[in-house]
């Protein structure tokens, strides 16, 4: 700070005299550099899902062509419809949806639920509850994974959509994020529902919910994402291969398939195209969710 | 289910609004029975939430605390207490040659990780929200173009750079173009773990970026406006306002991908399953190995109960290095 405010003393003329000369060259300058990373960037962050989505239709021998073709010489489908042929993978995808949809659908209920009566009514506990669930959101999976596995496993749920769904149905983080949408609204619109005469339950759900819909959208997607892409708790509380979600699935096709790696991209599709859908539609969603779980935790 | 607290709260409350007025006023009056009304709706509401957080966060943290004074094989023997027997187990290994000790080759892997991956991601998180703040043209399409390694799943990105990785796959053949000869990545010893470093700041820095991102915005523009009219250049206003600035920010980043990290479990176990020569065995892996192939799963409860302390220790020290005023208060 000391250098900057002594050179910038001395060098406080020259600027204002300079000013009209040199921004022109500099901007230039700088945005070259700017959009030379910019491309750059571009192509690391897209290029190997580009070069994917394009190579799943080649065949087994250009998929692993030296030099790499760009545009395969035949386009092949033949690769999707042998994936598709794979007597249980129509199974995983409905499995996983089975489970991120269940997990969304209860979690955007239940937090939403919890988030309310933590943000809008008073009883005794509240604090209690609010930091516990500060606290939990800090307990990392390597601690939970093997208890909560050795619960799952007590109540003979192991191999059940049940053992899926069931610990993701109210997340704490869910919870947070509909807290810190639900307390800044004003204290009128409960104040006017129930000089209405509406019931605490109407309350919610009519004036509270439609003002958070940005929020119960973000932990929508968060939920349905992280449920759809989650891998290591299917692969510890499932069993057989007809009860896989598809990236366990996946996990088990690469297995079999180690060197058709024309399958395998072919497979992977089916995991990344869904989503990246909904991010195309969602993408605001996606990243405020993503923020505001983050930084105000 | 979802239904359930309705019958509980005001249901009797006629919609007039004039009587409604008069329920209020006599509720307002009668303060300790509308508290009580008050407490039931809201546990009500809280059900299905609390018996998540009891059930599969608090009594499983518990839970996991305590099995890692046992001797659990379920389905072979009955459960064992052997009080402090499986950390000692382990700490005998640590001392004695942690060289041979599975848990412990993790532990190394998984720091060299940590810290190569922490370091590349939360600068190249910094480089990209820089680079997005200072375009003017088509901000918000590089942003989601930047942002999509970060939504595509593990899975399916662990699939795609098994690929790459291959000895003939791509990179190596853009190395050949600069004439190098690319490494066997995920089968060498030496190269594994480095390009498992390499795909995860790749899949995390997106999802960082955008943390930088939203603190760049918030930055006092004044405060950098008057560093430039000062004739601060542009990588002395990066040094000296926006790097501390954005302190509060990089240990954020910095504390979730640590913890992030330390738990890295997906690609070790789809892309080299700890291989080759357990060079990319990370001790989430090894938990998982302890528990669900050894059947050890008091070990593998020791073991996460120290890898819990070992992420503990090392975000608050995070925290006294970048943030020391924070942590002062």
């Amino acid at each position: 700070m000391a250098q900057v405010s002594t050179q910038a003393q001395a060098a406080v003329r020259p600027v204002e005299v300079a000013r009209e000369l040199r921004p022109e060259r500099h901007i230039s300058w700088w945005h070259l550099v700017v959009y030379i990373f910019l491309a750059i960037f571009t192509i690391t962050s897209i290029g190997p899902l580009v070069f994917t989505i394009i190579s799943s239709f080649k065949s087994m021998s250009e998929v692993l062509a030296f030099p790499p073709t760009i545009i395969p010489r035949l386009w092949i489908w033949t690769n999707y419809a042998t994936v598709l042929a794979d007597q249980d993978f129509l199974r995983w995808i409905l499995n996983v949806f089975i489970y991120a949809a269940a997990a969304m659908v209860l979690n955007v209920i239940f937090s939403s639920m919890a988030g309310y009566a933590l943000s809008r009514l008073n009883f005794p506990g509240r604090n209690i509850i609010f930091l516990v669930t500060l606290a939990v959101m800090m307990i990392p999976l390597a601690v939970t994974l093997i208890p909560k596995f050795l619960i799952i496993n007590n109540l003979h749920l192991v191999n059940t959509y049940l053992a899926l769904i069931l610990p993701a149905m109210a997340q704490p983080f869910s919870v947070f994020i509909m807290v810190q949408f639900m307390k800044g609204l004003p204290k009128e619109l409960e104040e006017s529902a129930m000089i209405d005469g509406a019931t605490t339950w109407r309350t919610f759900y009519q004036v509270i919910l439609p003002q958070v819909r940005p929020a119960l959208t973000a932990v929508a997607i968060l939920t349905f994402q992280g449920a759809w892409n989650d891998f290591i708790w299917p692969l510890v509380v499932l069993g057989t291969r007809n009860m896989y979600t598809l990236p366990l699935g996946l996990f088990f096709f690469k297995s079999a398939h180690y060197t058709e790696y024309n399958l395998m991209l072919a497979s992977s599709m089916f995991n990344t195209i869904p989503i990246l859908v909904l991010f195309f539609i969602f993408q605001r969603y996606f990243i405020e969710g993503a923020v505001s779980s983050g930084v105000k935790g | 289910m979802a239904t359930e607290p309705v019958g509980s709260s005001l249901a009797s409350a006629p919609p007039l609004t004039a009587e409604g007025r008069q329920r209020l006023m006599r509720g307002l009056q009668g303060k300790p029975k509308r508290l009580g009304r008050e407490t039931l709706t809201a546990y009500l509401f809280l059900a299905p939430y609390l018996f998540v957080l009891l059930v599969f966060l608090i009594f499983v943290a518990l839970y996991g605390l305590g099995l890692s004074l046992f001797k659990v094989d379920i389905g072979f023997t009955t459960p064992e207490f052997v009080g402090l027997q499986n950390y000692q187990r382990l700490f005998e290994q640590l001392f004695t040659n942690p060289g041979l000790s599975l848990f412990w080759i993790s532990m190394v892997n998984i720091l060299k990780f940590v810290i190569a991956v922490v370091i590349g991601q939360t600068i190249l998180a910094l480089i990209l929200a820089m680079i997005l703040q200072a375009t003017i043209f088509g901000r918000g399409i590089f942003r989601t173009i930047f942002y999509i390694p970060a939504v595509t799943s593990s899975v399916a990105t662990a699939l795609i750079f098994l690929w790459l990785y291959n000895p003939d796959g791509l990179i190596n053949y853009l190395l050949s173009l600069v004439h190098i000869n690319g490494p066997d990545w995920l089968n060498d010893p030496l190269f594994a773990l480095p390009s498992l470093m390499l795909l995860n700041i790749w899949t995390t820095a997106a999802s960082f970026m955008i943390y930088f991102l939203a603190a760049l915005q918030d930055l006092p523009r004044e405060l950098l406006e008057a560093s430039s009219v000062d004739g601060a250049n542009r990588f002395q206003t990066f040094r000296h306002i926006t790097v501390p600035l954005l302190r509060p920010t990089i240990f954020l980043v910095v504390a979730l991908g640590t913890i992030g990290c330390f738990q890295m479990f997906d690609q070790a176990k789809f892309m080299t399953n700890g291989g080759p020569l357990n060079s990319t065995l990370t001790p989430m892996l090894e938990i998982y190995n302890a528990a669900f192939q050894d059947s050890h799963f008091g070990l593998a409860a020791a073991m996460s109960v120290i890898l819990f302390i070992i992420i503990f220790v090392v975000t608050i020290i995070q925290r006294r290095l970048i943030e020391p005023s924070a942590s002062n208060r």
